[in-house]
């Protein structure tokens, strides 16, 4: 048997083509004993991480390499024999990959003139192969190229390969036998005819003569490949394999340098900055402790030299501070010390309690994690600003790898077998909401017949394209900055988004790879925040920060008082149902508490159960015990339950005696077990390791449970903290500015959980004052206005940014159109700040013409009958008679907020109905509060929100809302299936329950529900779905 | 004048359910692009369950996981419309089509038929005998009958001077005012038509335009109504088809009933007859069942129609089950005479492709004439085929193929041949369940023939012939 390498391999990554993953091309190189196995997926690089990972699984040597149909020329395959090779390749990949649009690639013969040095070249030759082509091949590549010789059972293998040799010798140039895989087995043979069909966007059966017509494309056992190649030409391949020295672990990785002034060392500049913090967060000197941190901390990062990783983000928290643009750390690092002094954080090591393990990543060998918020509306600014400090050619975004699920590859294989598109959305329905549900009656229920040979062949091959990557999508935020061109050490490519520009690896690949990105992530909280700050300084003259609140206002009474009652709309974190639920019970007393408080709704403490236990402690109604002495260091401060990501880690490290890298391991399979498995090898391990420590099973199975559940959701300690800081500060702010509070989240909108709506009617029951929109005296934006009768003494003047349909650009206009002289009536209006009808309709249904036209009915009048002005003829209308129009009712009245603003002053569209309601026997929210505990109600309200959290199973929280606030009811699978029609269309929902109140926190659980829509004729309450 | 309009309000849903038996299962028509499927009408059963006319298929479905969805087609919808037209020709000589509408000149008839509660209920007698739900009403105007049925079914205003009054209660959404003029007017506050008349013309002209005036004037009588006069066709052509097969005569005894209903229907809208008519019965495989049936004089009344046409039909034994009729009545008098051209330039032995091909077919019937054509199927028994195809999509060219491809392939008789090429790997066809896997050679016999054959993938022996070079 000859030996062999595999040359020519596509993987999966070779997106609608490639029909094996990484792993499975290898495990099979492995099974065959190929000496090495090259994947060189089609001018891309975004699948080589991959298959470096299952290499080094598999033992089976990786040779990188790419695929190249050039324009003009012919199809190649560049192998990269050395370091320059790569880097060549990685700047062929980028310059083809940024000529075109996103997703293709364009290259043409000139971008091979410098012969591509370090790389080896194999030509792939036609049906009928060009000699031209392969004399350019021969000159480019001198003594580096092949005709690569593929022989798939066609109509005449010996033939062709006859011709290619008589060609080789007529060219000089030396023949090698390859196998241009586009799969592992065989077997995969039908799912690569569905790619090919979804590629050419045809079914399978139009595809024709685009299919290949065989599955030969596959890693063929060496046996049979001896009877088809040549010994020579086998041969071959592993001499050139050999060539191919070139790893990717030979890639170093360097942070920019620029960021050091000369005369300095990165470190020592860091050294000096920290101090210059120091002073600046300390002024009257730095308290023991933090310099004991701050002097370990920066001991622990001159040893693993992440100094220049330090010093960009705070370049990049510099910037953002020096334009006002609010920002804050979170993540591992991010929460350290040192970063608080560089002023990364508000988190003061001080005035709280220091974290669990502060830089317990780093100690793992990790990567330090630094993820920075910015103010969701300036955030492009911070991203344009590291585009031009960096060049584009130092600094793009991550990828993020879009993967097929259960919807997208069921609707695209069944759309290659051609299923009418009915069906296939019916299909697609089917496999929406998780796979795990029992599939047989899933389909049954919707009318497909689960034996049916169709149906079934869709089902198998779509759970074979089930996790298959589909296309590079740009992640959130997370920027790679390089100290020389990134194209040198991986390919950059095109993002959706214009001027932006994406490297082909993801986050997972840059942890293998060991590189560094900063995440810039936008969060609509800091928007609001900053605006209120900014409010308070220009209406109520104090001068406050992040920091400042977090310090000298810390352990406000007030403030936490106002969190226990769950009087948290529209504060960050702590506002959803499910947290509202908590409070009451939980009732956070200081900081730490909050940070315990967003960590604990989320699924991994929901799965673990580890709420109740922990409420249960910190309540005294349950004694706080430890599973053993050694781990009291670790679940002290969450009273003995396993709440953060951290202490499972930890727990892993003290109970189960894990090494830090095993540890750093555990985390790795947290984070992805979910696509990739391999978290079952840790269950037998740290379940055995923990028994033979005198653990009991039960403690030991459930701490599995919660690292399964971290998986998805994983919440870190050094998280928790820095979103609990804001959450304090959003909640102090609440609490004592409501008025500016309102204001500024509404001028941040969109973000957070509740509608404009909601958040309106809540500052009104806090006694804010709320004036309607007029063209008299709004702007753009939100704005306060004085008024002794509202809280605060500064009422809220809504702006034309609440009128749907209104353009910020007009709204500037016209205000600065009344700056000069107010307007005299509508058409003085219309001509000076230059409305057209769209406007001119927007701001009368919006009532906003009430001072200048009186009421919506004379407003529309007066506003339909404005002409298009000509210049030449001033703003003068002519004279018209008088109309008589009767006034809209107040029903009218609200209609029409709701549908121009989504909010309405006016009374709430409830009460106008509540005699109706009180008819039909049902209770308002207020009454209902009165009520006994179990007692049977029926109540009625406007359906705000729709929301089925995943950790739920079958349950459907409704939110519904009267003119007292919201009525918390809780729909099972049961009802909702049996009153699916109300359950999914009701706007009004009546419901009969049971009501249910504990510990503060009540619920009405639905039995039956009633559909009062009818009561409400067209009111505009759309409901958030949230699901 | 006097105008009568019916109003079809379930015109396509009608058309689709008058041609099946009488079913409480839930049905709706669909319509909309393949990625927002609507509900275009739903049948009782469905409206009761939720269905309504403009939700998403998909919302629909939630609702009721199993209902008979049919495509709805606009070409069946008007040929309803027409035939109503038709119907209503009988009627009057003045009969107009509006959305959803026939209107008819009635104030001639009245003479004729009778006074108008008569007229009307023989109106609504023809209509229910048809399958049609409709609304009536009756009004100076056509425009104002035209509202009036969609407030009030039954409702007749009889002279001129009324019609204001009985326009001006009714809700501006209802009068059918001009595209978005009805909104507007409700966000002014006005509600009804009085309410409207009342303001200043100017005015309303200056904020709505002209249309609106316009229609005013058409719906007050103050101007006449443009709208697209109906004239009756003079041949009768309509076809039947269903999804399921029909294997006994005495099936076809209810649409036979409905076919000739309607033929009544238009004969007497036209006020002629008909001596001579034809039923295509149509099958899967063969030429249709062709059934003439004559009369010895012309006639137009149902019953007749259908007993002579059930006669002729009982005595055809059907070769094959039926999928669709058709009733054909082309010797009907011409209404106009038909132009000719004086100068035919026609060759006269000259015979375009075409027409030859439809000659030869006609001869020697339908099948005989086939068009041999490549498919994309990769399959070698599936690469050609006789019936028409749609998508042209790319071939592989350069593949040795037999120019004479045996219809099945048959074992291999015979010493073994010399393989002169291959093997030609072919694993394909998963996808319909006709899976293949075979490695094909070209070999040449002992008599020197050529021949396509191939045997199970890696094995030789056992050869099957697939074909013949030439």
């Amino acid at each position: 048997m000859n030996d062999y390498a595999e040359l020519h391999c596509l993987s999966n990554f070779s997106f609608q083509r490639g029909a094996s993953s990484a792993l499975e091309l290898f495990e099979r190189a492995r099974d065959c004993g190929y000496r090495a196995l090259a994947i060189t997926d089609e001018c891309s690089l975004a699948g080589i991480v991959r298959a470096l990972e299952a290499s080094r699984e598999t033992g089976v040597p990786l040779i990188v390499g790419a695929e190249f149909q050039i324009e003009d020329g012919p199809r190649l395959v560049l192998l990269c024999e050395n370091l320059e090779g790569y880097q060549s390749m990685c700047a062929l990949i980028t310059r083809g990959r940024r000529v075109a649009e996103k997703g293709s690639y364009r290259v043409t013969r000139e971008d091979f003139a410098d012969g591509l040095p370090g790389t080896l070249a194999l030509w792939i030759p036609a049906n009928e192969p060009r000699h031209e082509d392969g004399a350019w091949v021969r000159s480019l590549f001198a003594g580096r190229a092949w005709i690569a010789v593929e022989l798939h059972r066609g109509p005449d293998d010996s033939r062709r390969l006859q011709a290619l040799e008589e060609l080789g010798q007529s060219l000089g140039l030396p023949l090698v036998a390859t196998g241009d895989v586009h799969m592992h087995v065989r077997r995969r043979r039908a799912l690569q005819d569905v790619l090919t069909a979804t590629r050419h966007r045809c079914t399978v059966a139009e595809a024709g003569a685009l299919l290949f017509p065989n599955g030969e494309r596959h890693l063929r056992r060496r046996e049979t490949l001896s009877a088809i190649y040549p010994r020579a030409l086998m041969e071959e391949s592993v001499r050139i394999a050999k060539r191919c020295t070139f790893q990717l672990t030979e890639l170093k990785y360097r942070y920019p340098a620029e960021l050091v002034p000369e005369g300095h060392t990165a470190f020592s500049w860091l050294c000096h900055l920290t101090e210059e913090g120091v002073r600046w967060r300390w002024p009257q000197g730095v308290t023991p402790k933090a310099r004991r941190l701050i002097d370990g901390e920066l001991a622990l990062i001159e040893f693993r030299k992440y100094e220049s990783f330090f010093l960009t983000v705070k370049d990049i928290v510099d910037y953002a501070r020096s334009q006002g643009i609010l920002c804050q750390g979170r993540g591992s690092a991010a929460n350290s010390a040192v970063c608080f002094a560089l002023g990364v954080t508000e988190v003061s090591p001080d005035t709280h309690e220091l974290l669990l393990e502060r830089f317990i990543s780093v100690e793992r060998d990790e990567a330090p994690d630094i993820d920075i918020d910015f103010e969701h509306e300036r955030r492009e600014e911070v991203i344009q600003y590291i585009y031009r400090k960096y060049g584009r050619e130092r600094a793009a975004l991550a990828a993020t790898v879009i993967c097929y699920r259960g919807k997208s590859a069921v609707r695209d294989v069944a759309r290659a077998l051609g299923l009418p598109m009915d069906q296939v959305d019916l299909l697609a329905k089917v496999f929406g909401w998780d796979r795990e549900n029992v599939l047989e009656d899933n389909l049954r229920e919707h009318g497909l017949d689960p034996d049916n040979p169709l149906i079934q062949r869709i089902c198998r091959l779509a759970f074979e394209l089930l996790d298959f990557p589909r296309h590079l999508s740009q992640h959130v935020g997370g920027f790679v900055i390089f100290d020389q061109p990134l194209s040198r050490l991986v390919p950059v490519e095109n993002a959706a988004m214009p001027d932006r520009t994406i490297i082909q690896w993801d986050k997972d690949d840059l942890e293998t790879m060991n590189l560094l990105k900063v995440d810039c992530l936008a969060l609509g909280m800091l928007t609001c925040v900053r605006k209120c700050l900014d409010l308070l300084r220009s209406h109520h003259g104090r001068d406050l920060s992040m920091a400042k609140i977090g310090q000298d206002e810390a352990n406000d009474e007030k403030t936490y008082e106002m969190i226990r009652n769950a009087d948290t709309i529209g504060v960050f974190q702590i506002e959803s149902r499910a947290q509202m639920a908590m409070l009451p019970r939980h009732r956070p007393e200081k900081f730490y508490d909050l940070v315990i408080q967003v960590a604990i709704v989320r699924p991994g403490p929901i799965q673990g159960d580890m709420v109740h236990p922990y409420l249960r402690r910190k309540r005294g109604e349950e004694e706080v015990t430890y599973p053993s002495d050694e781990l009291k260091d670790v679940f002290e401060r969450t009273l003995g339950v396993p709440l953060f990501q951290e202490q499972v880690m930890k727990l892993a490290m003290v109970a189960a005696k894990y090494t830090g890298g095993e540890a750093d391991e555990l985390r790795r399979a947290m984070a992805a077990w979910k696509r990739h498995g391999g978290l079952e090898k840790h269950r037998d391990k740290l379940i055995g390791r923990m028994l033979e420590r005198n653990y009991t099973r039960e403690f030991a199975e459930r701490i599995f449970e919660q690292i399964k559940g971290f998986g998805s959701y994983g919440f870190p300690e050094s998280h928790a903290a820095s979103f609990a800081q804001i959450a304090y500060v959003s909640s102090w702010l609440k609490c004592h500015y409501p008025g500016a509070f309102l204001c500024a989240l509404l001028n941040a909108q969109p973000m957070g959980f509740y509608a404009p709506s909601q958040l309106v009617q809540d500052a009104q029951r806090h006694h804010v004052r709320v004036r309607p929109v007029d063209v008299r005296s709004s702007h753009w934006d939100n704005r306060l206005e004085p008024d002794a009768t509202s809280a605060g003494g500064f009422a809220i003047r809504l702006g034309f940014r609440q009128v749907r349909g209104c353009r910020e650009d007009v709204a500037l206009r016209l205000a600065s159109a009344r700056e000069r002289m107010p307007f005299a009536d509508v058409a003085d209006l219309c001509a000076r700040a230059g409305l057209d009808s769209r406007h001119q309709e927007a701001l009368a249904e919006a009532g906003a013409l009430r001072g200048l036209a009186g009421h919506r009915h004379r407003a529309r009048w007066a506003m339909a009958g404005v002409e298009p002005q000509l210049p030449l003829f001033g703003h003068a209308s002519p004279e018209e008679e008088a109309v008589a129009l009767p006034p809209p009712t107040q029903a009218q009245n609200t209609l029409a907020d709701y549908a121009r603003t989504g909010l309405s002053l006016g009374p709430h569209p409830m009460r106008q109905i509540r005699a109706r309601l009180s008819a039909a026997r049902c209770v308002d929210s207020r009454t209902l509060q009165n009520r006994p505990h179990a007692s049977r109600v029926r109540a009625a309200g406007l359906v705000t929100q729709r929301q089925r959290p995943q950790t739920a199973s079958g349950v459907t929280f409704i939110t519904l809302e009267d003119e007292f606030g919201p009525i918390n009811v809780v729909v099972w699978s049961h009802v909702a299936a049996r009153q699916r029609r109300i359950y999914l269309e009701a706007r009004l929902m009546g419901v009969d329950g049971r009501w249910e109140q504990v510990d503060g926190v009540s619920h009405l659980i639905a039995h039956r529900l009633i559909d009062f829509s009818p009561f409400l004729g067209s009111l505009d309450s759309r409901s958030r779905d949230f699901h | 004048m006097l105008w009568a309009c019916v109003l079809l309000p379930q015109l396509a849903l009608d058309g689709v359910l008058r041609r099946r038996p009488p079913s409480d299962e839930p049905l709706v028509l669909v319509s909309g692009p393949a990625q927002g499927r609507i509900v275009h009408a739903a049948n009782a059963s469905a409206r009761a369950a939720g269905l309504y006319r403009g939700q998403r298929l998909t919302a629909a479905q939630a609702l009721l996981p199993s209902f008979v969805m049919i495509e709805h087609s606009a070409g069946d919808e008007m040929h309803w419309h027409r035939l109503l037209a038709a119907w209503a020709y009988r009627y009057s000589g003045d009969v107009g089509l509006l959305p959803h509408a026939v209107v008819l000149e009635v104030s001639r008839s009245l003479n004729l038929f009778g006074p108008w509660p008569h007229f009307e209920s023989l109106l609504r007698e023809d209509l229910v005998g048809l399958g049609f739900r409709h609304r009536i009403a009756l009004a100076p105007t056509p425009q104002a009958a035209y509202v009036l049925a969609g407030v009030e079914d039954g409702m007749a205003v009889l002279d001129a001077p009324k019609l204001r009054g009985a326009l001006s209660f009714i809700d501006v959404a209802r009068a059918r005012l001009p595209d978005g003029a009805a909104a507007s007017l409700q966000s002014m506050g006005i509600r009804t038509l009085g309410q409207m008349l009342a303001l200043p013309r100017a005015g309303l002209q200056r904020r709505f335009g002209g249309d609106l005036v316009a229609h005013i004037d058409r719906l007050l009588g103050d101007e006449p109504s443009p709208m697209e006069s109906y004239r009756p066709p003079d041949t009768f052509d309509q076809r039947m088809e269903w999804t399921h097969e029909i294997e006994h005569v005495e099936a076809l005894v209810f649409p036979l009933r409905r076919l000739t209903g309607d033929l009544s229907a238009y004969l007497a809208g036209r006020d002629g007859g008909v001596q001579r008519f034809e039923l295509l019965l149509e099958h899967r495989d063969v030429p249709p069942t062709r059934v003439s049936v004559g009369m010895l004089a012309a006639a137009r009344e149902a019953s007749l129609l259908f007993d002579c046409a059930r006669g002729r039909l009982e005595r055809v034994a059907l070769p094959q089950p039926v999928v669709a009729m058709q009733l054909l009545a082309p010797d009907l008098p011409p209404f106009v005479p038909a132009g000719r051209d004086l100068f035919d330039a026609r060759p006269a032995n000259a015979m375009p492709l075409d027409q030859l091909r439809e000659r030869l077919r006609s001869r020697l019937g339908e099948q005989s004439i086939q068009h041999l054509r490549r498919t994309v199927d990769p399959r070698p028994e599936r690469a050609q085929t006789a019936e028409p195809g749609t998508k042209e999509m790319p071939r592989r060219e350069g593949l040795p193929r037999p120019a004479w491809l045996l219809g099945t392939p048959r074992p291999w008789r015979g010493p073994p041949p010399e393989l002169l090429a291959g093997p030609e790997r072919i694993e394909t066809g998963w996808w319909d369940g006709g899976e293949i896997r075979r490695d094909y050679y070209v070999a040449r016999t002992a008599q020197g023939q050529y021949a396509w054959i191939y045997g199970a993938p890696g094995e030789q022996g056992a050869w099957m012939l697939h074909g013949w070079f030439a």
